[in-house]
């Protein structure tokens, strides 16, 4: 009855006359078909190469494979925390800078923004990985993957929390400041609270991109759960099958991020009505 | 060594990598819509089974780690006695990952026309296709130009992806780690490709804002 | 005004209607006649709105029979289609189109749907914008005017496409206070010109001067069918009662 709440999914189509029902019944019956078939076809192309043999999934069936996994997922976790921590840490000065009324200060904060967001996660992974030692710095490991997969989603946090700046009234600020509250204080107190709040949704959908980006630990040889998962292949020779399993578990990790994403925008919203 | 140094000895391999990454950039952005857009009729159609599938398949290759994605394309599918060029799986997964994303974008896009006007729409007596033609469609589009902007950004972002697998001209990423084992090539081999990358991110970013500037809808 | 003579427009046999496990529509009998101006009133959740939406099938009926001057409500396709070309409708949420001038949102519909060239679109549409007495807005796009005049749009729209009949969703309840009457007005006009209107309105004194009869419903069901005098001055039913001193209650 309100059209509010309904989706373009339910609002594309009107409910279906006779003719359409047949129609819709037709193409429902022949897509499954289609997708049974596909899906016939993939299981074939594993039976007719063997992948489906047992020995390449009784991996699975063994403690040691999910301790070792489940070690390199703690070492990604590692890497996906620090990340987002120092990613963080970045993006607020990256903000700052922006939103300063110091012109030179903001327009450095835009090319630094504009750079982070500009460069591929794997171009500042090989230049934590190559340059500092060309200089005689010895990183740990840790920090080689942590700190580019950080700078690299720095800027899209930067720009994320700007926008939760930007969305807080006005007239926050100018009844704390009509308070006596100085500048900083509106600032810290008042104003990057509610922004905050606003962008933790975002947040969260970002930490996605941080947690993919350090599936590129391998390069620097940090032990995260695709490195671990590599390991487990040579003593087990069974690629196709860890891999796989690999990818559904960072598919799900990401999927169940999304959804809290989703569930905590839901939530603001109807905290807020 | 010195930017002139550097460019004298791989200047034509940077403008080989450059040609390589923009070669991939386009090629998978153009697939991606293409796919983006079958995917999100498949989305929106009365048909179940068809919007089920294209639901996995975005929440598949929308949370799906890049190098993930490469690997099992690379080292897993020659074990289903699928074989692929290097270029043609890098190709394949710098066009799945973009095309989830660029269901989302266009679902967000038709999500604002709001059911509102397709009544409308409705009531002036427009049939499914008129409908289609006259409100759903450039109201989708126009309001997915910043969206696909930032999306051309992110194809190309991951198209670095190449230099995980040997190809010869290798990519804008490729070609820092091939002259950083052959030469010192120090902080400098890695700011021409950051230039080039941000650059190119720059130009597309401000081409797209004219664009939507000219195309926006007022709501 | 509507004697047995004139021809029925809509003709509404024995609708109902569930929304899942709700019974929003219950065994609904009505007939509009030509030139006929029918308000339809009640409370919030009545089934009113989504009464008048059945008249062009923006809603489906679970059974029950809809006639469109003397032919059956068809189901889908270019029948329904043309149908709907014929039924003008103004939603409670104007839905103009937003990437539309003003004048592309009235010109839209008959040039295709009807396939009216261009030039006589326009000036149609020109003269009907002026009638609602926006026509100063042609050039600019819905978000640039307000409520009253996006509404009022939207009825020179449907009145492009020289419908046999107008429905009219709670077509004020969007507005703010001091551009309801504006709608009105415009409203009022049209049915003194003769044209066959359905309303569905929280307007009272708008549905006392202008409806040839009213139709009170409640909780799906069409509770009273009178003239505006007397249904406003004795109302046949304690619900209806009930339904007058609440908004008079508000009102004061």
């Amino acid at each position: 009855m309100t059209n509010g709440t309904i989706s373009i999914r339910d609002a594309l189509y009107e409910s279906p006359g006779p003719k359409a029902k047949k129609i819709i019944a037709a193409a429902t019956v022949l897509s499954l078909v289609v997708l049974a078939a596909l899906i016939y076809l993939v299981i074939h192309q594993f039976y007719i190469t063997g992948q489906l043999d047992s020995r390449y999934w009784s991996v699975f069936a063994r403690a040691s494979t999910w301790r070792y996994l489940g070690k390199g997922l703690l070492g990604t976790l590692k890497v996906a925390l620090g990340s987002s921590l120092v990613a963080f840490a970045i993006a607020m000065v990256m903000m700052l800078g922006r939103l300063s009324s110091i012109r030179p200060v903001s327009w450095i904060a835009v090319a630094l923004i504009e750079l982070s967001r500009g460069i591929p996660t794997l171009l500042f992974i090989y230049f934590f990985f190559l340059v500092p030692s060309q200089f005689g710095i010895m990183l740990p490991v840790y920090w080689k993957i942590t700190l580019p997969v950080a700078i690299s989603a720095s800027g899209v946090v930067a720009e994320t929390l700007r926008s939760g700046v930007n969305a807080v009234p006005k007239g926050q600020t100018e009844a704390a400041l009509s308070l006596g509250m100085t500048d900083g204080k509106v600032f810290f107190k008042i104003v990057f609270p509610q922004a905050f709040r606003y962008v933790i949704p975002s947040l969260i959908a970002e930490l996605v991109i941080v947690l993919k980006d350090t599936t590129f630990a391998y390069v620097v040889s940090y032990a995260d759960m695709m490195l671990n998962a590599r390991v487990l292949i040579s003593n087990y020779d069974a690629l196709l099958a860890v891999y796989l399993v690999v990818a559904v578990i960072y598919i799900i990790i990401n999927y169940l991020l999304h959804r809290a994403a989703v569930f905590m925008a839901g939530h603001r919203k109807t905290a807020a009505a | 060594m010195t930017i002139q140094e550097l460019l004298a000895q791989f200047g034509d391999k940077y403008l080989q990598a450059l040609i390589t990454t923009y070669q991939l950039t386009f090629i998978s952005f153009f697939l991606a819509t293409i796919l983006g857009v079958i995917i999100t009729v498949m989305r929106v159609s009365p048909i179940r089974p068809l919007q089920i599938a294209a639901d996995f398949y975005v929440q598949i290759f929308r949370n799906i780690p890049g190098a993930a994605l490469l690997i099992l394309l690379v080292y897993a599918l020659p074990y289903l006695n699928i074989v692929l060029p290097y270029f043609t799986a890098v190709l394949i997964a710098t066009t799945l990952i973009p095309s989830s994303f660029c269901s989302e974008y266009l679902m967000s896009g038709m999500n604002t026309i709001g059911a509102g006007q397709i009544e409308a729409a409705r009531s002036l007596g427009m049939t499914f296709m008129q409908m289609i033609r006259h409100v759903v469609m450039p109201q989708a589009i126009r309001s997915s130009v910043l969206p696909m902007t930032n999306l051309l950004v992110a194809t190309m972002l991951t198209t670095a992806l190449a230099s995980q697998v040997p190809l010869n001209p290798t990519d804008l990423t490729g070609i820092v780690s091939y002259i950083n084992t052959h030469a010192v090539g120090g902080i400098t081999a890695f700011l021409i490709s950051a230039v080039l990358y941000c650059g190119t991110a720059v130009i597309i970013g401000q081409i797209g804002n004219q664009i939507d500037r000219k195309v926006r809808i007022l709501r | 005004m509507a004697t047995n003579e004139q021809t029925a427009i809509i003709e509404l046999k024995h609708i109902d209607k569930h929304f899942g496990s709700l019974h929003v529509l219950k065994d609904i009998n009505l007939t509009v006649h030509k030139g006929e101006v029918v308000v339809i009133i009640g409370p919030s959740g009545s089934g009113k709105s989504t009464l008048c939406r059945t008249i062009n099938r923006l809603e489906t009926i679970d059974s029950g029979e809809i006639v469109i001057d003397g032919d059956i409500l068809p189901q889908e396709g270019k029948k329904l289609a043309r149908l709907r070309s014929e039924v003008g409708m103004v939603f409670q949420s104007f839905n103009l189109f937003a990437h539309k001038t003003i004048l592309d949102n009235v010109t839209i519909g008959p040039r295709e749907v009807l396939g009216t060239p261009k030039k006589k679109a326009e000036e149609e549409a020109m003269a009907l914008l002026k009638r609602v007495g926006v026509e100063n807005q042609a050039k600019k796009v819905p978000a640039q005017l307000s409520g009253g005049q996006q509404q009022r749009v939207a009825i020179a729209r449907s009145l492009a496409m020289h419908p046999k009949v107008m429905l009219f969703d709670e077509p004020t309840s969007a507005l703010d206070p001091e551009m309801i009457g504006e709608v009105l007005d415009v409203m009022t006009e049209l049915a003194r010109e003769g044209m066959t209107m359905v309303i569905v309105t929280h307007e009272m004194n708008f549905a006392r001067r202008v409806a040839d009869r009213i139709i009170f419903m409640d909780e799906g069901r069409i509770l009273e069918e009178n003239e505006p005098e007397a249904f406003f001055s004795a109302p046949g039913t304690q619900r209806a009662k009930d339904f007058l001193n609440t908004l008079k209650e508000r009102d004061r």
